[in-house]
């Protein structure tokens, strides 16, 4: 059981993903925007950090890259369902490349969820 | 332009009032000249011949004892001369519609840019949707009994929400502007490949027929994209057939007009040909069309042919069609033109 922080600018995606966590017994949070999730992590220190990568304002990738400079310990998991004309894929090649544990393209189910959360928890 | 008019009109008017047979003769013929005027001057066709149907109507009511067929005749010729003038009239409007469609073909590649700019737009936002879709779904099945009705129902919402991922994975697939790998790519042995896993899908009285003037044929491109427009040709083919026939696909080298550019394109030619219903003109004219399909509602999604033209536009080549729906000949064939790598490419 641990403490999450959920971070999706989509109100109702990322509603459905606290529930979904909540029901596995994880402690859940969340933020709308990156600048949100990183005011939240100045005060706690979740065990697990899960991101999408489109989002206003700061997004993802740029919330993830202020992470490792800070030093910041906290494994992450990126979600994304792509825009224009960087695929699913691309965005979230590109987060794996700078420490994410573990990816997810949108729409995933529930299984990968929870084998993506216990990797990145491993 | 005003005075024209006027000095015609009463000409007309002098034809129907002139009682002498001679004289009336000589001023139907001034007229003529002066209803050739009027069209050289640019009056519109509709005009001159509103102003004749005017006359004669005139006529017929000042000259009772004409006949119809000297109303009529009295002022034939500078009526010819006007259906005449309408008739080249709609040969430059047919001419000018013909260019436009020309000018519709060239835009048509424009035109599939901007509908995948639009497509990749929507596929991100519609995947959030998906995805609250998928995990509300999965989490009202895992409530449920298993064998429910409504657990039943629930599955059926997350087999259709994945059947909806497919169709915006191929969205994204359309809307890709450059290719993910760009690399030597052997399209004989993907043709193979491909035909091994298609083979396993498609009705069995539906024959693959393989042939290949060469034993390697080397593009640069995405090797997933060519196999994909190998596999939209086939199960478009395969569709067609009912299920039923033999698709020959064909490899060989070839030159062609590249659209657009005076060059001639140099590389291999793709066939792909059916023996089934074959396309009417105005469905071969739509079938490069984003969502344009004739297929039953949720048997196709209409971007198999869209992607086909994306990814053979991408890979620099053309692509061109061939269909006929009665005869011996009925049946079509898709070819596609690749480019072989320049010798600038081929080195790196």
């Amino acid at each position: 059981m641990a403490h999450i922080l959920v971070i999706d600018d989509d109100e109702q995606f990322r509603g459905m993903l606290v529930q979904m966590l909540s029901k596995d017994r994880h402690r859940v949070d969340f933020a709308v925007d990156g600048e949100q999730g990183l005011r939240f992590l100045q005060q706690n220190k979740p065990d697990l950090i899960i991101t999408d990568i489109l989002m206003p304002y700061k997004d993802g990738i740029d919330l993830i890259r202020t992470l490792v400079l800070s030093g910041n310990p906290i494994p992450v998991i990126a979600i994304s369902g792509g825009r224009r004309f960087i695929t699913a894929e691309f965005n979230l090649e590109s987060a794996e490349l700078i420490g994410v544990k573990a990816a997810l393209a949108k729409p995933f189910g529930w299984a990968e969820l929870r084998s993506a959360v216990a990797k990145a928890l491993a | 332009m005003k005075a024209v008019f006027e000095r015609y009109a009463r000409l007309l008017h002098e034809v129907a009032v002139e009682t002498t047979p001679g004289l009336m003769e000589s001023r139907l013929m001034q007229a003529y000249d002066q209803g050739r005027n009027l069209l050289d001057q640019g009056v519109s066709p509709d005009e001159v011949i509103h102003m004749h149907h005017a006359a004669i109507l005139q006529l017929a009511q000042l000259r009772p004892d004409f006949t119809l067929a000297q109303v009529a005749g009295s002022l034939t010729l500078p009526l010819m001369e006007v259906s005449m003038s309408y008739g080249m009239a709609f040969r430059e409007q047919m001419e000018q519609r013909y260019e436009a469609k020309l000018k519709l073909r060239v835009s048509q590649s424009s035109k599939l840019e901007a509908t995948g700019t639009l497509a990749a737009g929507i596929a991100h936002d519609f995947n959030n949707i998906l995805g609250s879709i998928v995990g509300y779904a999965e989490m009202a099945a895992d409530d449920l009994d298993k064998n429910s009705e409504a657990r039943k129902c629930i599955e059926q919402v997350l087999i259709a929400s994945f059947r909806a991922r497919q169709l915006v994975a191929s969205l994204l697939t359309f809307a890709r502007q450059t290719p993910v790998t760009s690399e030597a790519a052997d399209v004989v042995e993907l043709i193979r490949e491909i035909l091994a896993l298609l083979k396993a899908s498609l009705d069995p009285a539906v024959q693959v027929c393989f042939t290949s003037a060469m034993e390697h044929a080397i593009v640069i491109g995405d090797p997933v994209q060519i196999q994909q427009v190998v596999m939209n040709l086939c199960l478009n083919a395969a569709d067609a057939m009912k299920g039923k026939g033999i698709i020959r696909i064909n490899l060989d080298a070839a030159q062609w007009h590249q659209d657009h550019r005076d060059e001639i394109g140099c590389g291999l030619c793709l066939s792909v040909a059916d023996t089934g219903c074959g396309m009417r003109p105005e469905v071969l004219a739509r079938i490069f069309d984003p969502f344009f399909t004739t297929k039953a509602p949720g048997k196709g999604s209409g971007l198999g042919l869209s992607v086909v033209h994306g990814a053979v536009t991408q890979l620099g080549g053309k692509v061109e069609v061939d269909s006929c729906t009665s005869g011996p000949k009925t049946g079509t064939e898709f070819r596609v033109y690749l480019p072989w790598p320049d010798a600038e490419t081929a080195k790196q």
